[in-house]
């Protein structure tokens, strides 16, 4: 650990020491009043007041996912998610849970390529002992090696699990073949044998490393008092800056230049997954991807529902999805095929029914159905406190703030013409790709 | 018909759900309430699948019908601009389904199909061997969706039969959101209140016996071994459940990783990702159930069972901590705002409320039905309810 953590600074940091960010007082994409802060530690500060109930969240997303690790020791991003509750020189193994539980809140991590994000919801009159406790995280993390080979165990066998699962697997695998050789093909968890190879001190580098507040976005959501930033400034304002320099984007340059086939055997049903390479979150072709994707998969009128589900029976259901990474984004249509039909013919129409987006474009219709869908979506998904708080959250550590809105508002100005630009550029499997299958086991040769 | 109407601040949208009280506890053929629920929304005397699904998808509405164990019925989320359309909509496709052939023989052939996945997973396979181990012969110790086989032998006069009789059983709505109370009520009245009910009702289900005292189910392709163990308890409206809540937070159903058994086998011996415990796991009109499962290695699964075991035989001997109940009833009472944020939840929560007759939306009853609860009575309920010498497990092997 670098000495520099045993730099404190006095907690009477007012408000006029740090910068008010440019952000403002009201987005288009959320409810609520917002204010976006730096601390002079370099912690930003997001304070979303929303007092449609009498709850709180607070979450803490670091700039530190799994694109952040160092070579060998894939996963450390998530085995230290995990420690994280294995104890601090202040709260024991397990005790984060219980004070958690003991005051009527929850309390959950996850880890991804990009970022790694903790929270609290609590009771609007006590969120502050997250505070508490994510400083203590940052400061004195204890890091002990038997917890730290009874989490590895741990870890295991969530590996195992997902492996166990068809969709998950197929998934995984699709990703490591898409994104061969750049940090997106790897698996969150990492692999069996790089667990095996990473320790406390590998753990404790990486902590070292990220979880420094000037590589930190803190987001309280909720029904706020007026003094909720004075209570962050006196917890995490104390702490020392420190962290290392990120590496920037880092485009997803070497991807696949045709269609590749991958085929697993596993389970009685055939499950297929397509996925193209798309431009990352911030691209300005990223919200006019959106609403094709919606186009093609979103709800019982989308194309690919539409025609594989509903009127040729082929398949049980059948779906697009766009993800959104700081370094690229992933497009996929996956789709679990009626026992029985031939997966080959469902491959083929997925790839037509892609490929009609060019030659057959959406009517005006067509499109503000698909734009109604999205907007009403986006509403429907952001009612809790809690999910208004992660998507802030992870907007701010990705990219910007204003990406919720910008996003939103360039998918509703989508026209036709703009869809069918953005669809020429990636909707083209045949420039490259991965389709992977899992197919029954029962009809392998 | 009951009515709950609520208006809930915050994001401009509005829930109503509509419901009849019959589901697969009450079906005769396996599968026909699901498949019965499901074709709610497969045409209307006015309208068939696709200018529903147009129009609702038209107006950025998520529509469903669905059917589960103890009733089907409609829910519909939609921007609160459109509560007259939302209402109008549900109501036609509850009381006014068509049932056409076609649409039937997909949504049967769709649900054998999603049967077959589910298979697919380990977990889940062995969940439904502890399902049928415990209620055999109810209809819970089936999955909801029935077999391939009764699913595919569904006719539209099935659905229909169903749907008359599970009118019989009357119907419960709520409506959430950002609207007008008084407007809502007058309307849901007006399109509601003809709603016929002349059919006879269903006869309750014979009651659950269960099978032997241990079940092995051979996992085709798994790494993991499952492990469910536990044996039924106490329905919904029983006076002991809020007691029973608070044993299950005591053993591992409570935040992050805190409870007995995730302590132990989690945290402790690292035996398993995942770790829980319930008391009253799926509990309504029939009893629920003890449960606790645990995903590990073949080769721990035996130590894992010893641990869940010896944790359930000391609950029951040595009985609480004050600490243990303080700390479960402050979770409990915790998470009550989180139960009622959205208008979704709170539609969810008033026709629960209805269903069960029980005053879910007031947060003073439930916190006086927490506060009045003290060691002695925790422990006696644990005494009546939780038995170490009839648990029964259900272990998915990999073969």
């Amino acid at each position: 650990m670098s000495s520099r953590l045993n730099r404190r600074r006095p907690s009477v940091a007012r408000r006029h020491h740090h910068a008010v960010l440019e952000a403002p007082a009201r987005l288009k994409s959320l409810p609520g009043e917002i204010r976006v802060e730096r601390l002079d530690n370099g912690l930003t500060v997001c304070l979303l007041t929303n007092r449609q109930a009498p709850v709180v969240t607070s979450a803490l997303f670091y700039r530190a996912g799994t694109r952040d690790e160092p070579a060998g020791h894939g996963g450390v991003a998530h085995f230290l998610e995990h420690m994280m509750f294995k104890g601090t020189a202040l709260y024991g193994p397990g005790e984060i849970d219980r004070i958690t539980q003991g005051l009527g809140g929850v309390n959950n991590a996850f880890t991804s390529h990009d970022a790694t994000a903790y929270y609290f919801n609590f009771a609007a009159d006590r969120w502050t002992e997250a505070l508490k406790i994510e400083k203590d995280r940052i400061e004195r993390l204890t890091l002990d090696p038997e917890h730290v080979a009874s989490e590895r165990q741990v870890i295991l066998e969530e590996i195992a699990m997902y492996e166990s699962e068809p969709w998950d697997s197929l998934e995984m695998a699709v990703h490591e073949r898409l994104f061969a050789g750049h940090s997106y093909g790897r698996p969150v968890l990492g692999t069996r044998e790089e667990l095996l190879a990473t320790n406390g001190t590998d753990l404790r580098d990486f902590h070292s490393r990220f979880y420094r507040p000037d590589n930190a976005v803190l987001v309280v959501a909720g029904d706020l008092g007026d003094d909720a930033l004075d209570a962050v400034e006196r917890t995490l304002g104390t702490l020392p800056a420190g962290a290392a320099p990120r590496h920037g984007p880092a485009p997803a340059d070497v991807l696949p230049t045709s269609l590749v086939r991958l085929e697993r055997r596993k389970g009685e049903v055939a499950r297929m997954m397509i996925a193209l390479p798309a431009p990352a979150g911030s691209h300005p072709d990223h919200p006019a991807l959106r609403l094709a994707s919606t186009l093609l998969g979103d709800g019982r009128t989308s194309r690919l529902q539409h025609a594989l589900v509903e009127d040729e029976q082929l398949c049980v259901w059948a779906s697009a999805d766009l993800s959104e990474g700081l370094d690229a984004s992933l497009l996929s249509f996956a789709a679990e095929v009626v026992p029985g039909v031939e997966p080959a013919r469902v491959e083929a129409r997925v790839l037509e029914l892609i490929a009609e987006v060019h030659t057959r474009p959406p009517s005006e219709e067509e499109l503000d159905r698909c734009r109604q869908m999205a907007a009403a979506d986006w509403v429907f998904g952001h009612e809790k406190v809690h999910q208004q708080a992660v998507s802030a959250g992870l907007a701010m550590a990705i990219f910007d703030l204003g990406h919720l809105d910008r996003h939103l508002v360039q998918l509703m100005a989508t026209g036709t013409d703009r869809l069918l630009e953005v669809a020429d550029r990636y909707l083209r499997p045949e420039r490259g790709g991965v389709v992977g299958w899992s197919l029954p086991k029962a009809g392998a040769a | 018909m009951k009515v709950r109407v609520r208006r809930v601040e915050g994001s401009p949208v509005v829930a109503v759900r509509l419901s009849l009280q019959a589901g697969a506890r009450e079906e005769v053929l396996p599968g026909q309430s699901l498949v019965t629920g499901r074709m709610l929304a497969e045409g209307t005397s006015r309208r068939d699948w696709r200018r529903i699904a147009e129009e609702s998808e038209g107006k950025g509405m998520s529509l469903e019908s669905t059917g589960s164990f103890e009733s089907i019925g409609v829910s519909v989320d939609a921007l609160s601009q459109d509560w007259e359309l939302a209402l109008e909509w549900a109501a036609e496709i509850l009381l006014d389904p068509k049932f056409p052939a076609d649409r039937c023989a997909w949504t049967a052939r769709q649900a054998a199909a999603e049967l077959e996945s589910l298979a697919d997973q380990p977990d889940v396979k062995t969940a439904w061997g502890f399902l049928e181990q415990l209620y055999t012969p109810h209809p819970r110790c089936r999955p909801v969706h029935g077999s391939i086989e009764s699913l595919l032998a569904l006719t539209p006069a099935d659905c229909a039969a169903f749907h008359r009789r599970a009118l019989a059983h009357g119907i419960l709505a709520s409506v959430t959101g950002m609207v007008d109370e008084d407007a809502v009520r007058d309307r849901l009245t007006s399109l509601l209140g003809t709603a016929p009910s002349d059919a006879e009702r269903y006869p309750e289900p014979r009651a659950p016996v269960g099978l032997g005292p241990r079940h092995v189910i051979s996992l085709e392709e798994s790494d993991q071994a499952h492990l469910y163990i536990g044996h039924l308890t106490v329905p919904r409206r029983h006076p002991d459940y809020a007691a029973l809540e608070v044993l299950a937070v005591i053993l591992g159903s409570g935040a992050g990783l805190t409870g007995r058994i995730p302590a132990r086998i989690r945290e402790r011996e690292g035996l398993a990702y995942t770790a829980y415990a319930q008391t009253t796991a799926g509990s309504g009109l029939d009893a629920g159930r003890l449960l606790m499962y645990v995903g590990t290695s073949p080769t721990t699964v035996e130590q894992a069972e010893r641990g869940v075991v010896e944790e359930i035989t000391r609950l029951v001997a040595d009985g609480i901590e004050d600490a243990e109940l303080e700390e479960a009833r402050a979770y409990l009472l915790g998470r009550e705002p989180f139960r009622r944020e959205t208008a979704r939840q709170w539609a969810d929560l008033l026709i629960e409320a209805e269903e069960y007759g029980i005053p879910l939306d007031d947060f003073e009853h439930r916190k006086a039905e927490l506060e009045a609860l003290d060691r002695p009575t925790v422990e006696a309920a644990a005494r009546r309810h939780v038995h170490p010498e009839a648990l029964r497990v259900t272990v998915g092997l990999p073969e």
